[in-house]
């Protein structure tokens, strides 16, 4: 019996759900483009920002962003426009690896930063830097690297938190800071030890977006749309994955695979998103949560609406590091840990009042 | 749907916890896994669904083995009902309920549909979880979480529920609900359920058969009247149980008749002089601490002696509504002059009992230790007119000893053995 009547009430409650998912991306999707605009506005040069004597009227910044001519076209084109395009992809990757590591380690306190995988990465990035393989030789070179080590980062995390096939939250957690720790300070170790200058570790584990490119947008574009899709296609997986691995398994899902898979996923965006801006913190924690909150658990929504609102979070994350101590630029890492940190601490207080954690 | 379970075995490494299990599911049965903890319930469950790789060609689904259908295609055949689902993530019932579409949904790259979404409708009306559709699945109650997890399963359209102890985290009323649930879904849809359950009664009451499992083996299958018996009770469980007949569903009903089992028998003789369901409890006590009691004399519908016959004890017993005839008296008077002490418990006396209080008076005359066990605050038990309560007073003066409860009389007990 297949109701087409659309005042059935199952048929109600479907439309209404998809039209709600629509909505919902749309909103983001506005909101994201909104939000690129501001960006590009604020700054040391443009028509918001902290000084005042170099004032850009807001004509000459449309007309140079839209035209591509005028004064200010360089700025826009070669530096502005590009930083804020990768931090928005950097940030929607981010956050979409952290929704799919939230869904498979079950557990809403785990993200890339906090499971250690973005330390597993930089320390690739940057191992494959200092011996002379960087994006300067080829773009691909530094996110390869940093992909390597982050997927054995990731497995090696997994492992430790697994106690007989159970994934045990705690463990897992602590397990995770354990080995971002010991792998940023081989990363401090490595660039000390050649001599490199402090800025480079402070860009490692801090994350910055200052050295944005056109050849790095669009190298994270690719690792993010192909990321982002792969773990949307699989947003019902991991629902059901959610309730359990016998629960999963009766549903027709195989947990052990989509549990590789997805971590495979999350590691790569993972990895080329710090290939290319360091250590970003609590991107991946955050923007599900807060989406979580508002439209609820359902992946099908919450995994495009965490990577539409992830890109918009880390680009007013970055207008702010931009700004907010002009003339001098801090690192974004520093804004993102400056919510994150509190954020991360509410979490945890709440699942331990609420006796639930994995 | 037929399924067929061929020479199941299987073993987590070294230790086989399924050894051989064979039985048919017809269509439309309501089947009861039981056994106690470690005897492979759960673990025939997994092999059913093919969670746990089964060896090939041991279970069959319409006479093919789970191993040649896809895992979807089992999915549309199995649905699984856990102990207890529980999720951190803010999912409302509504979207568990969806989820249970996943195996009809053919591709990944389409939505859920309208046909879906009156499924997931209809499975939510005949769990009545509609009500709470919007509200965050992990803030709804332990019964209510079963229900929406029911729901679930049914959108998955199943022809077989496997349901795990469904009811194990539920208060009393949950456990009926959630029972009563799975019966009406076996009865209107016609859905096999294969349930593992851990509280026998429930069994009895709710399967068509029951299979009793023991160390991986099954010890017995069959209609709950044939299975629950107190001999296979007893080999699989190690406990001492009377089967009775609930009065109001017929079902049988188990009750165990200690929780010692395994006293140490010393053999001192009590005899317990009762009547009018007093003298129960008194008995279960002594023969729990391994007295060798005997009681009398009671009519054959008391409560008293379905007790005694309980416990496999002897018993002088009346024809029903009858006077203490001559020879009862004088076998109680045997029963009596044969034991080390004697106890009365505090039986309504009539005209028809009278000389049960006349044998306690003979017992001091005979030299024995006699305790009255009478509970404080009782209503008068005589229905004599007086000569009751005179004759108990007389015995008290005489010596017998009176105790609010027998476990008073048992702490003076050695006392009088030695004295």
């Amino acid at each position: 019996m297949v109701a087409s009547d659309p005042r059935k009430p199952g048929s109600d409650e479907m439309s209404s759900v998809s039209r709600r998912r629509t909505l919902i991306l749309l909103g983001l999707a506005g909101l994201l483009a909104l939000s690129i605009l501001v960006a590009l506005f604020i700054g040391t040069l443009g028509p918001i920002g902290p000084s005042a004597q170099h004032r850009i009227s807001y004509g000459d910044a449309l007309k140079a962003i839209f035209t591509r001519t005028g004064e200010w076209e360089n700025i826009f084109w070669d530096v502005r426009i590009p930083r804020v395009l990768l931090a928005g992809l950097v940030g929607a990757a981010l956050a979409c690896a952290g929704t799919a590591m939230q869904a498979v380690f079950r557990n809403p306190l785990a993200d890339p930063f906090i499971i250690g995988v973005s330390s597993g990465a930089a320390l690739g990035a940057a191992t494959a830097g200092l011996i002379g393989l960087t994006a300067a030789v080829s773009i691909f070179l530094p996110p390869f690297f940093a992909f390597i080590t982050a997927l054995v980062t990731v497995f090696v995390v997994y492992a430790l938190g697994t106690v007989r096939g159970k994934v045990y939250a705690d463990t897992l957690l602590l397990s995770g800071v354990a080995v971002a720790a010991f792998l940023g300070a081989i990363v401090s170790f490595l660039i000390y030890f050649v001599r490199e200058q402090f800025h480079q570790l402070i860009f490692w584990l801090l994350g910055s977006l200052t050295l944005a490119s056109w050849d790095m947008v669009l190298v994270v574009a690719i690792a993010a749309v192909i990321g982002s899709l792969l773990i949307f296609l699989h947003g019902r997986d991991l629902n059901a994955l959610l309730l359990g691995d016998e629960t999963a398994h009766n549903l027709g899902v195989d947990p052990e695979f989509l549990r590789k898979l997805m971590l495979g996923v999350a590691a790569m965006m993972t990895a080329t998103a710090v290939a290319f801006t360091g250590i970003i913190g609590f991107v991946g924690l955050i923007v599900p949560h807060m989406m979580r909150l508002v439209f609820g658990a359902d992946h099908r929504i919450l995994v495009p609406a965490a990577t539409l609102f992830g890109g918009t979070f880390l680009i007013l994350c970055d207008a702010v590091a931009r700004t907010v101590a002009a003339p001098t630029e801090l690192p974004v890492g520093v804004i993102t840990a400056l919510c994150g940190g509190p954020f991360f601490i509410y979490l945890l207080r709440r699942s331990r009042l609420g006796g639930e954690m994995g | 749907m037929s399924l067929q379970i061929k020479d199941l075995s299987f073993s987590f490494g070294e230790k086989k916890v399924l050894k051989q299990v064979s039985f048919e599911v017809s269509n439309g049965e309501f089947i009861g896994l039981m056994g106690p903890n470690g005897s492979g319930k759960t673990t025939l469950l997994r092999c059913l669904m093919d969670y746990l790789p089964a060896a090939s060609e041991a279970v069959l689904v319409d006479m093919k083995p789970i191993h040649t259908f896809s895992q979807r295609e089992l999915a549309r055949i199995f649905a699984v009902v856990p102990q207890s689902s529980t999720t951190d993530f803010t999912f409302t019932a509504y979207d568990i309920v969806m989820m249970g579409r996943i195996p009809h949904i053919s591709s990944r790259f389409v939505g859920e549909s309208r046909a879906d979404a009156d499924v997931v409708h209809q499975a939510m009306e005949k769990t009545d979880t509609l009500r709470f559709s919007n509200r965050i699945f992990s803030e709804l109650s332990g019964g209510e979480r079963q229900r929406v997890i029911i729901a679930r399963a049914l959108a998955q359209q199943p022809k077989t529920l496997l349901l795990d102890e469904p009811t194990v985290y539920l208060d009393i009323n949950g456990q009926f609900e959630i029972m009563d649930l799975i019966k009406k879904l076996n009865k209107e849809e016609g859905i096999t359920v294969i349930a593992v359950l851990h509280d026998v009664n429930m069994a009895a009451r709710y399967c068509d058969r029951i299979a009793l499992l023991n160390d991986g083996v099954v010890e017995s299958i069959g209609p709950p009247k044939e299975v629950l018996t107190p001999d296979t009770i007893h080999s699989v469980y190690g406990l001492e149980v009377v089967i009775r007949k609930d009065p109001f569903t017929k079902a049988v009903y188990v009750m165990p008749r200690t929780s010692a089992p395994f006293v140490h028998r010393h053999g001192t003789r009590v005899h317990l002089i009762s009547g009018g369901g007093t003298g129960g409890p008194i008995m279960k006590v002594l023969h729990d601490q391994g007295y060798s009691v005997s009681t009398g004399v009671v009519n054959v519908l008391d409560d008293d002696y379905v007790s005694a016959n309980d416990l496999h004890i002897p018993v002088v017993a009346e024809v029903p509504f009858s006077q203490v005839s001559e020879e009862a008296h004088a076998e109680n008077l045997r029963l009596i002059s044969e034991s080390s002490f004697i106890v009365v418990s505090s039986f309504p006396v009539g005209p028809g009992n009278f000389k049960n209080l006349e044998a306690a008076r003979a017992a001091l005359a005979l030299g024995k230790t006699v305790f009255i066990v009478r509970p404080k605050d009782l209503p008068s038990i005589d229905f004599i007119g007086g000569r009751a309560e005179t004759l108990i007073a007389d015995l008290i003066d005489s010596g017998a000893k009176v105790s609010e409860d027998i476990s008073d009389v048992l702490q003076m007990v050695p006392e009088v053995r030695r004295g």
